[in-house]
């Protein structure tokens, strides 16, 4: 199972695809199980550039019956910092988040190679 | 201190107003992200995991209360009440909008201050004591010779495109405060017999991938030759540095790879050829140096009843004044450390009311001077002895007055995967479990001197290679794993750590440095510091305890 994230372009919030759209809640991204709608879905982003920043694929977990993101890289992004646990996504709390914050099972996302070549 | 004067002030509004239509341009997608990238970052402006980030100058880590009160509205206004006091004594804001940066730079800008050589290959805003102008340790001021490499480097022409990022710190006491050793040039200032004033010039020293202590290529360089000289050195740098890989486009590898003598010769060779009509006109380094003139201090006796009175009294104010007061030039006063690492907190943190706390005191009992440190703290550099109750019961209101300066508890981190785009672990985290691990003060008292240093990647930002306990964040499989050095200084006694044994786990890092602590209390003689015991028994008894329990 897969999402497609980025950083939006004017704020740098983190967003999710969902049905041609970017939403802000991990919780609301579109999950894909088929990749060539997912990479569908990755060339329709990465195609906004005045919208997002960096679109790309990341793996998905099952953390107790809910997709959560495999890297703890992601986990972080999707929830936000840490140490500030106010801070971020994670602040609004609910069902996914609370998935989120316990899931593990942890590997480098897919996108981060290119990423880290960017910044 | 210094005041910027009207080229200054022009600069910084130009340059706000020259990012302000680049961004209005990226926003309308009439240039891409490739073109955009190398724009903002030469603003200070990097694209972290959780949003932008803003890394503001504070020019050889210098700052007055309006400044102060400037970062904590912008604070405020724009981030979430915070900023991040780095080892680069810059300040970064974390949840920056890019759109709303060119405001941002403006409102810097309305107090001299700017985003200007936080990013890119150029030469970097210089380090310098932060006790510069008080300390009695000094040969001269730090801050002057700061002051006009700041005005000699801003967008130098010829080098605003180095092979690589070119960081300087310069110290005029044998103390180093300044990590000069492993700077890309350290310059420590001394005082010849004859009484005239020169530098000793470190080149080549640096951190990241491949650390190394800078070797001295001039033991007294004339300080009136000081501009010719680093000229001399960025035009062979300029010239021979690695551009095709930028692993090792450092200047540290061009030395390492010429050897300190050839590359001296080189230089040495250009130096000649540029000649003094490269250097600072005297006139031009008198008005700087009018400038840093000593403030006005009252004429105050050595001791101060109301001081001795209060250190009687009260037990807390006796710790602070042990651990965080230094002694200043002139009697009757002292230099203050604030802490910006009260246990459980991320270190070099501030929170906006905090720097509000910060920048009144200084205007009220500091001579309008506020300095930043390399290790994350910061420093009131001119309070009267009679005054520091005062001041030690605000910062106590304020969570300011952490007792805990150069101790097991005074962590360097960098933000690490919290926030890093690089990081491959988390950093923050790992010294708060530290900090909670020591948090009785009579034993972190006991320990003394232990210098613990954080980084969430090779990068090395939190300068763990110079960590008298160094630990690197590394991924091992996808998972967060610590690489713990020992021995380490980024000191006048620099020295590169050496590798303790196989990485540990997240959850078992802060128990490693317990048992580090434990051996050094079991194997130390006499007042050895932790780093003198380690390097009197090297890395085995210690590496033996780990280990033997993390199996």
């Amino acid at each position: 199972m897969k999402a497609l994230t980025a950083n939006r372009l004017i704020d740098g919030e983190v967003v999710f695809w969902r049905e041609g759209q970017w939403v802000e809640r991990f919780a609301d991204a579109q999950l894909f199980d088929d990749d060539a709608a997912a990479q569908e879905a990755e060339a329709h982003g990465k195609n906004q550039p005045t919208v997002v920043i960096d679109a790309y694929l990341i793996d998905l977990v099952d953390a107790d019956g809910i997709w959560a993101p495999l890297s703890y890289r992601e986990r972080i992004r999707a929830l936000g910092p840490t140490n500030h646990q106010h801070h971020g996504k994670q602040a609004e709390g609910g069902e996914v988040v609370e998935a989120l914050l316990h899931a593990s099972g942890a590997a480098r996302s897919s996108g981060r190679v290119n990423l880290i070549k960017r910044k | 201190m210094y005041r910027y004067d009207a080229i200054d002030k022009e600069l910084v509004a130009d340059r706000s107003a020259e990012f302000r239509e680049q961004v209005t341009r990226r926003l309308a997608g009439e240039i891409t992200e490739d073109q955009f990238k190398p724009l903002r970052l030469m603003n200070g402006l990097y694209l972290q995991l959780h949003a932008y980030m803003l890394r503001v100058a504070i020019p050889y880590g210098s700052l007055n209360s309006t400044q102060m009160r400037k970062l904590a509205w912008i604070a405020r206004t724009y981030d979430k009440g915070y900023g991040h006091f780095t080892t680069r004594t810059n300040l970064q804001f974390h949840w920056i909008r890019l759109a709303d940066t060119p405001d941002i730079l403006d409102h810097l800008a309305s107090v001299d201050m700017h985003a200007i050589q936080t990013s890119g290959n150029c030469i970097r805003n210089v380090t310098a004591d932060p006790y510069a102008g008080a300390t009695a340790e000094e040969v001269d001021d730090p801050r002057v010779w700061a002051e006009a490499m700041r005005q000699w480097s801003t967008l130098h022409p010829e080098f605003s495109f180095l092979p690589r990022k070119f960081k300087i710190a310069v110290t005029a006491a044998p103390k180093d405060r300044t990590a000069a050793k492993v700077h890309d040039i350290g310059l420590v200032l001394k005082r010849a017999r004859d009484g005239s004033l020169g530098f000793e010039v470190i080149v080549g020293g640096g951190l990241g991938r491949t650390p190394h202590v800078g070797p001295t290529v001039r033991e007294f360089l004339p300080a009136n030759r000081l501009f010719s000289y680093l000229e001399a050195v960025l035009r062979v740098y300029n010239r021979h540095g690695r551009r095709d890989n930028i692993y090792k486009a450092r200047i540290k590898i061009l030395v390492a790879a010429l050897g300190a003598e050839e590359f001296k010769r080189q230089v040495e060779a250009e130096w000649e050829q540029i000649g003094p009509s490269g250097d600072l006109p005297d006139s031009e380094l008198a008005r700087i140096r009018g400038a840093f003139a000593m403030p006005n201090l009252d004429v105050a006796v050595n001791r101060s009843e109301i001081f001795e009175q209060a250190k009687a009294a009260d037990p807390a104010f006796a710790r602070f004044v042990r651990n965080n007061v230094k002694p200043h030039k002139r009697p009757g006063y002292a230099i203050v450390d604030i802490s910006l690492k009260a246990i459980g907190e991320t270190p070099g943190d501030a929170t906006a009311d905090q720097m509000d706390v910060v920048a009144d005191l200084a205007e009220r009992f500091g001579q309008d001077d506020i300095r930043v440190t390399h290790e994350q703290n910061l420093v009131l550099p001119h309070v009267k002895l009679d005054d520091l109750p005062v001041v030690f019961a605000e910062l106590q209101r304020a969570g300011l007055a952490t007792p805990n300066i150069n101790l097991v508890t005074d962590i360097i981190a960098c933000p690490g995967l919290d926030y890093c785009a690089l990081a491959n672990a988390r950093a923050i985290p790992i010294a708060q479990q530290i900090a909670e691990t020591f948090r009785d003060q009579e034993r972190a008292e006991l320990v003394g001197e232990l210098k613990i240093k954080i980084s969430g990647c090779i990068n090395a930002c939190g300068h763990h290679h110079v960590g008298h306990i160094g630990i690197l964040g590394v991924d091992k499989k996808g998972e967060e794993f610590y690489q713990l050095t020992l021995g380490g200084s980024g000191a006048e006694d620099a020295a590169v750590g050496q590798i303790l044994g196989p990485a540990l786990p997240y959850n078992r890092v802060a128990e490693a440095v317990d048992i580090l602590v434990d051996v050094y209390l079991r194997e130390r003689q006499a007042d050895e510091r932790f780093l003198d015991t380690f390097r009197r028994t090297g890395v085995t008894p210690f590496k033996e305890a780990v280990y033997a329990t993390a199996d």
